[in-house]
């Protein structure tokens, strides 16, 4: 089964915004912080993103 | 307190005005009556609902009283395995979702005295935000017939509205409690991530499925998450924290509460009907001694994105079997949802998940250092006529309901509680309905807000004819 023109002009949406937004990650941004930030564990502040 | 209410039955059951028989039979004539109309049921369980109900009546005649919702009728979406009943998760196959492990929630509500009617229409595979389902019948709205009763806890809602059942258990990937409760103007919680199991459960999701109550009122649902909340070995995403009493403080107010009206995204197109009930009903609170402000927050769109890119990708590797080896048995809008995922790269999942931790810490560091709650419409209009729908192409009907959902999704994706609760009805009879938002684990506050504007508002003693 093929994806339809709106499918992949979605999915090309979708990789175009996670590439800007990721931009500001710092190296040190995991999965896991999700969670953390939910119990209110370790650091709230962010590193500042650095150039890999 | 009304027997209507979950409350008032369970609290009339203690006091033996009403038996636990009694309670199944009212629900069981209601529903005989009824549910060629509203299709709230996949599998009605009379048999087992009576078996247990008899059983229950025995143990109160006995002094045998087995937990705070002895004898209270409730349903489960059909997506809570439970032991003895087919999960179809809204699919055709009767058994699409086979498992040795009894859904948590529901087990604890069942181990607390309430009795299980049966198994709830759902949209399939719980993708859906309007309650169609081509293999179970769609799920009328009973307050406007042709109306759409919301998704995907599509017959948990209409079922509590139809007064079917005193609550039900609904899940919540994208709203899919909080747009049915909406839609059919009943109280519907999705509670934090982690405070309730979804252990024994359907996945769609694994970073986004939530498990909650749906019920008339707030207390009600004070109640049944007391039950469900809590850590459970079966489900390592669960918390350890502590279950706090809901439904002891709820008579405690809301003076001095610092409630906030976003300024940004979640009243931009809202329908005016639906905006000036939100706003009318937060300056209820605030004549109840709340502060109410108007708060500027983070851009949730990001989040919006971040969530559905998860969402996509995770129920596409869940459901990939059907999708691959029996396609023809899903509607063709499950199967165009479950082809996008596909598409996505590991490199952008991941940077999703990576992205919902940053955005989370600072969604909760801004907003919650200027507000106690979030208060926005829940839905951007109310319940849609379902026959005009269902008639658009594939993708359009997909992007009308992502736009539905675009005021729930942002707080899956925030992992925060968020509580459903009517506050009002259209000229043409459609329920209205806010949404409060709060800290995490902070159920205890939103379920507060949600009855002392109950209690004032008086919106849920209004009940929809359904005979």
């Amino acid at each position: 089964m093929e994806e339809s023109r709106q499918q992949q002009v979605e999915l090309a949406n979708m990789a175009g915004i996670i590439e800007r937004l990721a931009g500001e990650l710092a190296l040190g941004e995991e999965p896991a912080r999700f969670i953390a930030a939910l119990e209110g564990l370790g650091e709230d502040e962010d590193e500042a993103p650095r150039d890999e | 307190m009304s027997e209507e209410s979950l409350a008032g039955l369970a609290e009339g059951i203690r006091a033996r005005r009403i038996s636990p028989v009694e309670a199944v039979e009212r629900c069981l004539a209601r529903i005989r009556k009824s549910d060629s109309r509203f299709h709230a049921f996949i599998r009605l369980d009379e048999e087992g609902a009576l078996g247990a109900a008899r059983a229950l009546e025995a143990d109160a005649a006995a002094g045998r009283w087995r937990g705070p919702l002895h004898g209270v009728p409730l349903g489960f979406k059909d997506l809570c395995h439970l032991h003895g009943l087919p999960t179809s998760c809204g699919t055709r196959t009767p058994e699409y979702f086979v498992s040795a492990q009894e859904c948590s929630a529901a087990r604890r509500l069942l181990d607390a005295g309430a009795i299980s009617l049966g198994k709830l229409n759902m949209t399939e595979l719980a993708m859906g935000a309007f309650g169609d389902n081509a293999h179970h019948g769609d799920v009328d709205n009973p307050w406007v017939a042709g109306h759409a009763a919301g998704g995907s806890s599509s017959g948990s809602a209409a079922g509590v509205a139809a007064g079917f059942f005193a609550g039900a258990v609904g899940s919540d990937t994208g709203g899919s409690i909080r747009l049915p409760a909406g839609c059919c103007g009943v109280v519907g919680l999705k509670p934090t991530y982690g405070r309730v199991s979804r252990a024994g459960a359907m996945v769609l999701s694994w970073s986004m499925d939530h498990l909650g109550p749906l019920a008339w009122t707030a207390r009600d649902a004070a109640l049944m998450l007391k039950v469900m909340a809590g850590s459970d070995p079966a489900d390592a995403t669960a918390s350890r924290r502590a279950v706090p009493d809901y439904a002891s403080g709820i008579q405690g107010g809301v003076a001095g509460v610092r409630i906030g009206l976003p300024e940004n995204y979640f009243f931009e197109g809202v329908g005016e009907e639906m905006a000036a009930a939100v706003r009318q009903a937060a300056q209820q609170l605030e004549d109840l001694g709340a502060r109410v402000s108007e708060i500027r927050v983070p851009d949730p769109r990001a989040m919006t994105d971040v969530a559905m890119l998860i969402t996509r990708a995770e129920a596409s590797t869940v459901h990939a079997r059907v999708f691959r080896e029996r396609p023809q048995d899903l509607q063709p809008m499950v199967r165009a949802r479950l082809q996008v995922g596909f598409g996505i790269s590991a490199y952008d999942y991941l940077q999703a998940l990576r992205l919902r931790a940053k955005l989370t810490r600072a969604f909760v560091r801004e907003v919650f250092a200027e507000v106690d709650v979030l208060l926005t419409p829940v839905i951007p209009e109310p319940a849609p006529a379902l026959a005009p729908l269902k008639a658009a192409a594939v993708d359009e009907f997909n992007a009308r309901g992502g736009r539905f959902s675009r005021l729930t999704r942002p707080f899956n994706g925030l992992g925060l509680p968020a509580l459903s609760v009517p506050c009002g009805f259209t000229a043409a009879g459609l329920p209205l309905g806010f949404q409060a938002v709060g800290r995490p684990f902070d159920e205890s506050l939103l379920l507060r807000l949600g009855h002392t504007y109950q209690e004032a508002a008086g919106w849920h003693r209004r009940r929809p004819l359904v005979d």
